[in-house]
């Protein structure tokens, strides 16, 4: 089989939050704020990926969108075990939103071989739209299925995906190719790379193509960021008051409390 | 009489003496083969880099450590009765060899004074001293039973032998001195009164014929013993003056081994020719005292690592000649993965080994094969290796950046430091744990007051790779290590000054390997120099009870333990509380090698043992000096203090506090 996992490089999820910065043009978080790494839910999918090839065999490519960088989230990719790296060069400057990035995959899935199955992670832990997966699948004219945990073969063309509930879980039938966003459980966790890979992943084939040469320009890919545009990003900023209740006895002082809370609620 | 012909008859009543010489031969024969075998096991070993070199060092080692007994000595029964039969089987040994010298070749020394006081009266004397030592070892081994030993029926073979060879000796000897009315008897007094007992029962020719039968008796079973002890334990004498003679001469600190990564077929070790020649004599060097477990914190509070049986078991495998297909680690229970990593890194097994084993270069070899072959250990361990390679830090989760505690001090970067005397680094435990900041800032503020220019890093700061190194990621601690000698030569760095033991052992220790050129200094020591040079005066001792809490890392690893005494020593009133594990016999606050990032099950914690031993002084603070023990100690004391007011403080805080501001 073979699989395409999509990697997302984000923001360290954990950046203190003092830390935390916005860039100038104040639309975006700051890149240099923190250190950049793979999303975890795309970790996931590369996870899955990973046992279904352990289980099943197959060959399994990642792919990613993004600045320079994102050849450390792809090496990281390939020292897991999966054997071909791509990445499409976004050297704008710009943190493209779900729609263009789904546009931009899509192309260059288009110029590689077919694939059986494309998964990307639930959500990224930057905006946490969601969004990319089910898009890439309209773009691909795909079938997709979104929170799934576990996939099977069955038979030779259909995979069954199980897909987590608020109640407990779907499993679904799906025909080959088909488009997944996986999401994190128990038995998913990335596998931590073992050294040897990480010294040999640097000698595996990773191919960098620019925008042009998946066939989208640089105007297309703005005008595709018009659709939804972020007017101002902004830190909130954390607001405290440490306040004493006094009161002659314990029973006292429950009651001033209460009766603080009663009137501090009225009033927001 | 003449005292200066004094003498005895060599093979008195022995006739056909010469089938002595032909047994031993075989004899010979047989424990060389015994010995050639071992020596052939060790040779299989990976090369040991400087083992043997600095001959004059390592004889003085050997003088104090193998003839002197010294660090045997430091266990009161156990070292007190294997001195008694080291020393006087060393006599016992020395009298044959004048024995030989004299009847076999010719050389007439065994006569006068030297026959009268040496060999007569002090060898008689040891001998005794010798056979109460084998009745010690034999009363400890079949009465008091302690749990550290080691029970098979070779330890106790070997008791019983040496109990017969030595009392059959003194009877040999006394039936003589009766029989033949040695006119110098008096001088070997164990053995004239052994005689006098049996003199009044027996006739001369009774005696005599006791004598020839026990005299043969005696040869072949010491030959016997000959033969057989390179097989057993008893090689001991050899391999573990062989061991200490190729100690490890530099600090404990720095004996974890680098790994060329270029060439290496397999990171880390799971196969006995992975080790080194070192690692393999370590092996057989061991006598199976049980000193390095006693003395392992994991082992103290019920968990079951034991570094006695890690070496054990390793040299039943090389005893076997192999592990075959099936690797070491997890091939005996010793040997279970999860029991290499409840190591703290402490190295209290390497202190207490009387004979040099190096256990935690072994465990931490085997944690390498686990960490970069399997990606194999604790979870937890893998999220702090993770977030070590994701963030450069190990406290995945913290609030904190590497620039907070600074802020409010006004000290400049190194960049735009021009002309700082040193580099303060304050290491992830010191900036990225709230608790922590409070120590380095009062180091910062120590040095402002004596005028100290220096700089810091800040967010160019990286883990310094102590925390992967010790969990077993060589890798990632080589990549951390080359990263940050880049940064402090970038900003051209020569001294550095920190209040991390941890990160002070890698830079003094392992960084000079990777280039490292600048000098390294823990703040006890820096502080201490201050003091010393008066740019920092005490004004306003306090009150404290301090009990000192020595860090493995400054204590055992290298071997610092005046320093944050001589720093302590006028910050209060009252002289400092020793602890009863102290300096380099410190007990662990359980947090090093990657222990600190390991949820320990809450019945077994190293902490709360050390918790427990300060608690039981009259102490009102406890002092440290290092960030790992500071958060150890503090959770271990407030866990277990119940009303009790007593506060875990940082050797600068004590410090900044007798020095107020002016």
């Amino acid at each position: 089989m073979n699989i395409l996992v999509c990697l997302k490089q984000i923001l360290d999820p954990e950046v203190p939050v003092r830390d935390f910065a916005i860039d100038g043009s104040g639309l975006q978080a700051d890149p240099n704020c923190a250190n950049q790494m793979t999303n975890i839910f795309c970790e996931n999918a590369l996870e899955t990926a990973l046992q279904l090839k352990d289980a099943h065999g197959g060959k399994i490519t990642v792919l990613s969108f993004g600045p320079d960088s994102v050849k450390d989230s792809l090496r990281k990719g390939l020292a897991m075990k999966a054997n071909e790296a791509f990445m499409v060069l976004n050297n704008t400057g710009h943190q493209p939103d779900s729609a263009a990035t789904a546009k931009v995959l899509a192309k260059a899935i288009g110029k590689m071989e077919p694939f059986d199955l494309v998964l990307t992670g639930r959500e990224a832990g930057d905006w946490g739209a969601g969004q990319t997966g089910g898009l890439l699948a309209e773009e691909l004219g795909l079938p997709y299925s979104a929170f799934v945990d576990e996939i099977e073969p069955e038979g030779e063309d259909r995979l069954i995906l199980r897909q987590q509930t608020d109640s407990g879980w779907n499993k679904i039938s799906a025909p080959k190719p088909v488009v997944a966003s996986i999401t994190n459980s128990d038995h998913n966790l990335p596998r931590i790379p073992k050294t040897r890979d990480i010294i040999l992943a640097n000698r595996k084939p990773l191919t960098s193509w620019s925008l042009e040469e998946v066939g989208i320009s640089e105007d297309e890919l703005a005008a595709e960021q018009q659709k939804a545009r972020i007017k101002l990003l902004s830190i909130p900023e954390g607001k405290s008051d440490c306040e004493f209740i006094e009161g002659d006895s314990l029973e006292d002082k429950i009651d001033n409390l209460a009766e603080r809370i009663v009137a501090i609620a009225r009033s927001v | 009489m003449n005292p200066s012909e004094a003498t005895r008859e060599v093979l008195w009543n022995i006739s056909n003496g010469w089938i002595m010489y032909v047994l031993l031969v075989p004899t010979m024969a047989i424990a060389s083969y015994g010995v050639w075998i071992r020596y052939k096991s060790w040779k299989q070993g990976l090369p040991a880099d400087g083992r043997l070199d600095q001959p004059m060092r390592r004889l003085k080692y050997l003088w104090n450590h193998a003839l002197l007994q010294r660090r045997n000595l430091r266990q009161k029964y156990a070292g007190i009765f294997h001195a008694m039969i080291f020393w006087g089987f060393i006599a016992l040994t020395i009298a044959t060899i004048v024995v030989m010298i004299d009847h076999d070749f010719g050389v007439p020394i065994m006569r006068g004074a030297f026959y009268l006081y040496f060999q007569s009266l002090f060898v008689d004397l040891l001998g005794l001293i010798a056979l109460i030592g084998v009745v010690m070892a034999g009363y400890r081994r079949w009465k008091s039973k302690p749990e550290k030993l080691v029970y098979t029926d070779e330890a106790s073979w070997i008791i019983i032998i040496f109990a017969v060879l030595m009392v059959t000796g003194y009877l040999l000897e006394g039936w003589r001195i009766v029989a033949t009315n040695d006119p110098w008897g008096a001088w070997s007094p164990v053995g004239y009164t052994t005689g006098a007992l049996f003199a009044p029962f027996f006739n001369i020719e009774t005696l005599e014929v006791f004598h020839v039968l026990f005299w043969w008796f005696h040869l072949i079973l010491a030959f016997g013993f000959i033969a057989w002890a390179p097989f057993t334990k008893m090689l001991h004498p050899l391999t573990s003056a062989l061991n200490i003679y190729a100690s490890n001469l530099e600090p404990v600190g720095g004996s974890l081994k680098s790994i060329d990564f270029d060439t290496a077929e397999i990171f880390g070790v799971n196969d006995l020719k992975q080790f080194t020649w070192k690692d393999l004599l370590d092996l057989d060097a061991c006598t199976e005292c049980g000193r390095c477990t006693d003395a392992c914190p994991a082992n103290t509070v019920g968990k079951d690592l034991s570094p006695r049986d890690i070496i054990l078991d390793l040299r039943g495998w090389l005893h076997k000649g192999s592990n075959g297909e099936v690797g070491l680690i997890g091939s005996t229970d010793a040997l279970q993965s999860d029991r290499l990593f409840e190591c703290t890194s402490c190295a209290a097994c390497v202190e207490a080994c009387p004979v040099s084993i190096e256990q935690l270069p072994k465990i931490v070899d085997m944690r390498r094969f686990q960490v970069m072959e399997e990606a194999e250990f604790p979870e937890t361990m893998q999220g702090a290796v993770n977030s070590i390679e994701e963030r450069q830090h190990p406290y995945s989760g913290s609030q904190f950046s590497r620039a907070d505690w600074v802020k409010e001090l006004d000290i400049p970067h190194a960049s735009e430091a021009e002309g700082a005397e040193v580099l303060v680094w304050a290491g992830c435990g010191a900036s990225l744990v709230e608790r922590n900041q409070n120590s380095i800032r009062s180091l910062a503020k120590l040095l402002k007051k004596a005028g100290v220019k220096f700089s810091v890093l800040g967010r160019e700061e990286k883990c310094t790779g102590d925390v992967a190194r010790r969990i077993g990621n060589e890798f990632l601690f080589e990549s951390l290590a080359k990263e940050n000698i880049n940064t402090f030569k970038k900003h051209k760095v020569k001294k550095i000054v920190t209040a991390c033991p941890h990160c002070f052992n890698t830079f003094r220790n392992e960084y000079p390997e990777f280039g490292a050129d600048f000098e390294t200094y823990h703040h006890s020591e820096f502080l201490g120099g201050l003091l010393k040079e008066g740019r920092l005066k005490i004004t306003e001792a306090s009150e404290r009870r301090i009990a000192l809490h020595d860090p493995c890392y400054l204590s055992r690893h290298n071997g610092m333990t005046d320093e944050p005494r001589e720093l302590l020593n006028n910050v209060s009133k009252s002289p400092i509380t020793e602890l009863p594990r102290n300096r380099k016999n410190s007990f662990c606050c359980g947090g090093g090698g990657g222990m600190s990032f390991v949820d320990e099950p809450s019945d077994k914690r190293v902490n709360h043992e050390r918790a427990k031993e300060i608690l039981a002084t009259e102490a009102d603070t406890v002092a440290v000096g290092c960030p790992f023990c500071t958060t150890m100690m503090e959770d271990g004391i407030n866990a277990n203090k119940g009303d009790r007011k007593i506060e875990v403080k940082e050797l600068a805080e004590l410090l900044n506090e007798a020095i107020p501001d002016e």
